[in-house]
């Protein structure tokens, strides 16, 4: 195999985007297609007490009106079946769908969802996750002791998911400390916000229905319509046409099954086009809030002996993807430090909010911050360097992580290097500016993925994926992997992905893994066919087969390159006999032991296949009148193992950084006392513009990582967005003088901050 | 319901007596309706093709700016910026630069937002707005035609045709500052603008502010008369206390009042001094909030 | 109420007959039949509608379409220069200012318009020029290096 270098790789789907002529989901349309509307509860929690759909389907030109009596009475969900596809009696949240309609237009089935009569008796409102913790708090879920759930969840109550982890003897641990260090962090939801709002076209042939949606994850929505519309897998196809960014807020099933339930009732195509409104408060998706609670025991040598985190996260209404969070989070509230005595406790808790999901690293950036300005903390109560403390106390190659995980080699320790040498740390800056540091982690996921890859008489190639593309390009990548595999060029493949009945299974765009798991299956699958053609190869050059190399669109004999045959030629040969096809899936690696630990509500998100690192340095400055801060420089190091495409990796990390700084600053969902979102618009939910965007060094450290994926790659899509609000967050201290305790760390709140410490600046 | 493409002024102001809105650019019209603010009027005078009302005249009192004028002419006009910055400075920061090319001024004016960028600007320039109907036109004052949030007294006959602004005295100079979380796409948290003239020996010979965003219309200042005499600092250091003091902001989603109250009075200390450096000769790039302090291009 | 008007767009004219509460974006859409400006958020507040009018940006989310009459309008299906790539498409795949590309159309309708009035544009002034064209993928480097790299390709040509 050759590895060639593509240092200006053009994306293989970037001339549809660049013209206007690439189709997403809401482009489409289809003869006879009907505009799909909900009807939301519009009260964030009370039982129905009539429902009346009769006026709505009186309408001329409506064909469809659903509600929960019309479709199968399943209670679904991928931890806890807490969920129906619309209310059962009660609401739960101010988005939660009472009704579906399918019209002729827009102003027809809006007529209608307006016709359709609701009433409510209101409910007590859990507005807030802690309080929904005590024992006496009003339930979300009165009956959630029946429902199912995953065997390993640890639920009571408003509780819908415990998690802990244990190592060593936190009583002891603290007891060695010469300081325990308290603090508390708020971190509010916030949104994934991608620029396309989400759009779902549902066709049904005879039994069969193909729906044509903007997820990041089609197999997870097919699963989802299979198990609620009560169909088999081979009858639901599921098409992603472009998608227009997700991080996150498009994974999990969400709408699909209610536009193919219209459908399948109005026999008619309907197709289903989110406002920016609806993308903020329907989705099943949404950074969850959390709170922290931390005591770290520190000795004076800087040596942390302890630490203690209880974390409650905001799970909304129904726990969709969340299920995992209580445990991850607690990985992320311990933090990628050496620490013999721990325990952390996280309860992902009910309310009558928006669900919460998976929002790129879930639980990690607000974690993240929290940790990190609290580490901070720690590393000033005992008069060290906060990077000189974080050299001393974050884990390192041959080190034991916080669950007892024992690290091959691993950059951490470089990523603390490179960021705080690129941010240019310890230089002296003016009164008004200060660069902090954090380190941040995630994990690879390793996955089942699959793939074929067939090469064609005329020697053109092309890969069939269930891979999905969102954006990243990890998609794009996978055709230098097979390209090098059976020595052609990357654009001498093209793409056929994100189409459940074509392709085999795959996870999706969805927890960095495409690479790491596709990556593996089309490298194995090309690699069936690279076998192919070098015996083909032997054969017509009377050679051995393990001396062909396949390289620049020709098979030689090595040693020897002037004994060649064009891969075309030996496609040509194939086209008349056994046909160049290969099929890859290949062995996820296996997650590591854990030694030492115990994990309550184990769900396997405490032990991680080659885990990411990175550490952010970011410089800002603060407008002492006011508490408007600016991001002056943003140094980030990242090991996410072998880069293969550096252009895309780059634009990962410039991407999640930026994200990361509306995160620290200005992205913040803030609810009313009613429990409805206050900010879901653009103008009140403030993302970075182009203009705030600080200039960026962006470093990779690149080493041998055991267990990784194709060519000792990680995943690298979420990472970049874990440890920048951290970094903010310990800059800002240093002016302010002490940390802003509420994430964002809007204008106001600094403001507040500053006040509270009498830290004012004088005339501007 | 109708849709009529004034050729001429008589064609608008006709269309107005039989009961049809103006619309120029239409982003507030268009946005508001959608967000049911008010239902888009089922009559509608395109008011964007009418020669002669998106012109800067100069004038022997000062310059005439037609309704129709869009924020991007306002914004890098030469003598706008050098004469009436303050007015330059608000409309660089309207909206996006899309909303700059196809916003006017006479929409931002008529749409009545207490928080919009261009109205303390000329309010502190002493503006006055020519309204004409089929019957004539008068002139009034700012503080005259804004009577509460979007609403105005002016009658429905009634074009916004263009606005009057006098020459600045010698020695003078203006700016606007609003707080913003972002350097772009925003909208005035708070805002203010100021006119300083300086007396020869450098102190503050008069001084005008007004206030965005902390009460119904914008907010004029009163009682600066007595400030007259002091050094900039001194009076800025008065301003920014007589601006908190009587401001009556709302608290929002943006902003508590308790917030809005305090950097009010930061916006104008800041307004004050910028006023008074462009009224020294000395030139500050428009808009100031891109110019200068923490919004500066870094 | 219906009104039957001539819309021009990439220099076609195009026959349409809507309420004139319509905005230009949904006919463009619908009606005209070009797809590649999106709805992102029927605000002013994202960009993903930009288009020219007249060679200036506007949001055609918030524009009615009855306002266009007698207008030129240009889509990004009007960027490509024959069947080639106009530079500045070119230049932002090269650079990888492509990601999920939902915000790409208006991102260069908005530079084509910024280089149109301002041919050498500083690094503040693309990046205020753009300022109201969200993206979410990129974090916008590589889209204001491409309009840049563009803008010097194009003063020496």
């Amino acid at each position: 195999m050759t590895v060639t270098e593509t240092p200006r790789f053009v994306r293989a789907d970037g001339p549809d985007k660049v013209t206007g002529s690439g189709r997403y989901t809401a482009d489409l349309s289809l003869t006879g297609m009907l505009t799909a509307k909900f009807k939301y509860a519009g009260v964030a929690h009370g039982r129905i007490t009539k429902l009346d759909t009769s006026a709505a389907k009186a309408i001329p030109g409506v064909f469809a009106v659903l509600t929960q009596a019309d479709v199968p009475n399943v209670r679904f969900g991928p931890f806890v079946q807490d969920r129906t596809l619309f209310a059962d009696g009660v609401v739960r949240f101010e988005a939660e769908i009472v009704a579906a309609v399918a019209a002729i237009d827009a102003a027809t089935a809006q007529r209608a969802v307006d016709a359709i009569v609701v009433e409510y008796e209101l409910l007590p409102v859990v507005n807030d996750a802690e309080a929904a913790l005590a024992p006496d708090a009003p339930l979300v879920h009165p009956d959630w002791s029946s429902y199912g759930a995953a065997r390993p969840m640890v639920r009571n109550r408003n509780d819908a998911s415990f998690a802990s982890i244990a190592k060593g003897d936190v009583e002891a641990g603290m007891a060695q400390a010469d300081h325990v260090v308290r603090s508390r962090y708020v971190a509010d939801g916030c949104h994934a916000a991608p620029i396309e709002p989400r759009a779902i076209v549902a066709q049904w042939e005879g039994d069969k229905v193909t729906i044509w949606s903007s997820t990041q994850v089609p197999f997870d929505a097919r699963a989802g319509v299979c198990e609620t519309l009560e169909l088999p897998a081979n009858r639901v196809r599921i098409i992603v046409p472009h998608l227009g960014g997700g991080f996150g807020g498009k994974c999990g099933f969400h709408q699909e099954a209610h536009v193919a339930a219209l459908a399948r009732a109005a026999r008619r195509p309907v197709r289903l086009v989110f406002s920016r409104r609806e993308e903020f408060l329907a989705p099943d998706k949404r950074r969850e809030g959390i709170t922290y609670e931390f005591e770290t025991g520190v000795r004076n040598d800087g040596t942390i002996t302890a630490r203690r985190v209880k974390m409650v996260l905001d799970n909304g209404a129904y726990t969709s993807d969340a299920g995992f969070f209580s445990q991850i989070g607690a990985m992320h509230g311990l933090g990628p430090y050496r620490i013999p005595n721990l325990l952390a406790e996280a309860h992902l808790v009910y309310t009558n909010h928006q669900p919460s999901g998976s929002v790129r690293a879930p639980t990690a950036p607000q974690s993240c911050w929290a940790l990190e300005s609290h580490t901070d903390e720690v590393a000033r109560a005992i008069g060290i360097d906060p990077v000189e403390f974080r050299r001393r106390n974050a884990v390192d190659t041959g080190a034991e992580g916080p669950s007892g995980q024992l690290y091959g080699e691993i950059g951490v320790q470089q990523c603390i290097a490179e960021a705080a040498r690129l941010a240019g740390y310890g230089q002296t800056l003016p009164a008004d500016e200060a660069i902090g540091l954090a380190i941040g982690w995630w994990p690879s996921f390793s996955v089942p993925s699959g793939a074929y890859v067939k090469i064609d008489g005329d020697g053109s190639g092309q890969i069939i994926t269930g891979a999905q593309e969102c954006g990243t390009g990890s998609v794009m990548t996978l055709r230098q992997l097979a390209a090098d595999e059976v020595g052609l060029r990357a654009e001498d493949f093209q793409l056929v992905y994100q189409d459940t009945s074509v392709a085999p299974y795959d996870m999706g765009a969805t927890g960095s893994q495409t690479l790491f798991n596709n990556g593996r299956a089309v490298v194995a699958a090309a690699a069936q066919v690279a076998e192919q053609l070098r015996q083909l190869a032997a054969n017509r050059l009377e050679a051995d087969p393990a001396d062909i190399v396949l390289a620049d669109g020709r098979a030689h004999v090595a040693g020897t390159p002037d004994r060649s045959v064009t891969i075309a030629k030996l496609a040509a040969i194939a086209a008349g006999g056994e046909l160049l096809i290969g099929h890859g899936s290949g062995a996820p690696p296996e997650a590591p032991a854990l030694v030492g630990s115990t994990c309550v509500g184990n769900v396997g998100m405490a032990a991680w296949v080659a885990p990411q690192f990175s550490c952010h340095a970011v410089r800002v400055k603060l407008d002492r009148d006011t508490g408007v801060v600016r991001v002056l420089h943003v140094a980030a190091a990242h090991d996410s193992g072998t880069i293969i495409n550096p252009l895309a990796a780059e634009g990962q990390v410039q991407g999640a950084v930026i994200m990361g700084i509306g995160q620290a600053l200005t992205e913040g969902t803030t609810y009313d006392d009613a429990g409805h979102q206050r900010n879901a618009a653009l103008l009140e939910y403030k993302l970075q513009t182009c203009a705030d965007v600080p200039p960026m060094a962006v470093h990779f450290v690149q080493i041998n990582t055991p267990n990784a994926g194709p060519r000792g790659a990680k995943g690298l899509a979420e990472a970049p967005n874990v440890a920048t609000a951290a970094a903010i967050s310990n800059a800002l201290a240093q002016l302010v003088g002490q940390p802003v305790r509420q994430l964002p760390m809007t204008a106001e709140r600094v403001w507040n901050a500053m006040n509270a410490t009498g830290a004012q600046g004088g005339a501007a | 319901m109708s849709f009529t493409i004034a050729r001429t002024l008589d064609e608008a102001l006709a269309a107005l007596a039989a009961g049809a809105r103006p619309i120029a650019g239409g982003t507030d019209l268009v946005v508001g309706a959608r967000h049911g603010k008010a239902p888009l009027p089922a009559d509608l005078v395109a008011i964007d093709r009418i020669p002669g009302l998106a012109e800067v005249t100069v004038t022997a009192a000062g310059i005439t700016i037609g309704a129709a004028v869009s924020h991007h002419t306002l914004e890098g006009h030469p003598l706008i910026a050098s004469t009436y910055s303050a007015l330059a400075d608000g409309s660089a920061l309207v909206g996006s630069p899309a909303t700059r090319h196809v916003g006017t001024l006479g929409g931002n004016i008529m749409n009545a937002s207490p928080a919009m960028d261009t109205g303390a600007g000329l309010t502190v320039l002493g503006a006055e707005v020519e309204l004409r109907a089929q019957a004539g036109s008068r002139r009034v004052t700012l503080a005259d035609l804004w009577t509460a949030p979007g609403r105005t007294s002016a009658r429905p006959d009634e074009l916004c045709v263009a606005v009057h602004v006098p020459t600045p005295a010698p020695r003078s100079g203006s700016a606007y500052l609003r707080l913003e979380y972002r350097r772009a796409m925003e909208i005035a948290v708070v805002g203010a603008a100021a006119a300083v003239t300086l007396a020869p020996d450098g102190s503050v010979a008069a001084v005008r502010v007004a206030l965005s965003a902390v009460a119904p219309t914008i907010l004029s200042l009163g009682g600066l008369e007595t400030l007259a005499g002091g050094s900039v600092n001194d009076v800025a250091a008065a301003v920014a206390a007589a601006a908190s003091q009587q401001a009556t902001p709302i608290s929002d989603v943006r902003a508590t009042d308790h917030y809005r109250r305090h950097t009010v009075g930061v916006m104008a200390r800041r307004a004050v001094a910028a006023a008074a450096r462009r009224a020294a000769g000395e030139t500050i790039a428009i808009p100031v909030n891109r110019s200068i302090g923490i919004g500066a291009a870094s | 109420m219906s009104e039957s008007i001539s819309l021009r767009v990439n220099g076609i004219d195009y026959p349409v007959t809507i309420d004139q509460g319509r905005n230009l974006l949904s006919v463009i859409r619908t009606e005209v039949g070009l797809t590649g400006t999106k709805e992102g958020c029927d605000d002013c507040e994202c960009g993903a509608c930009m288009v020219l009018l007249d060679g200036q940006p506007i949001n055609s989310c918030s524009y009615l379409a009855v306002q266009a009459q007698g207008r030129e309008i240009t889509t990004v299906e009007g960027v490509l220069q024959g069947d080639a790539l106009h530079p500045l498409q070119r230049n932002l795949l090269e650079e990888g200012g492509v990601q999920c590309g939902f915000c790409t159309p208006g991102m260069i309708m908005s530079a084509t318009a910024l280089l149109q009035r301002t041919p050498a544009p500083t690094e503040e002034e693309v990046r205020i020029g753009l300022s109201g064209n969200l993206c979410r993928c990129t974090g916008y480097s590589k889209i204001v290096q491409a309009v840049q790299r563009t803008a010097a390709e194009l003063a020496d040509s």
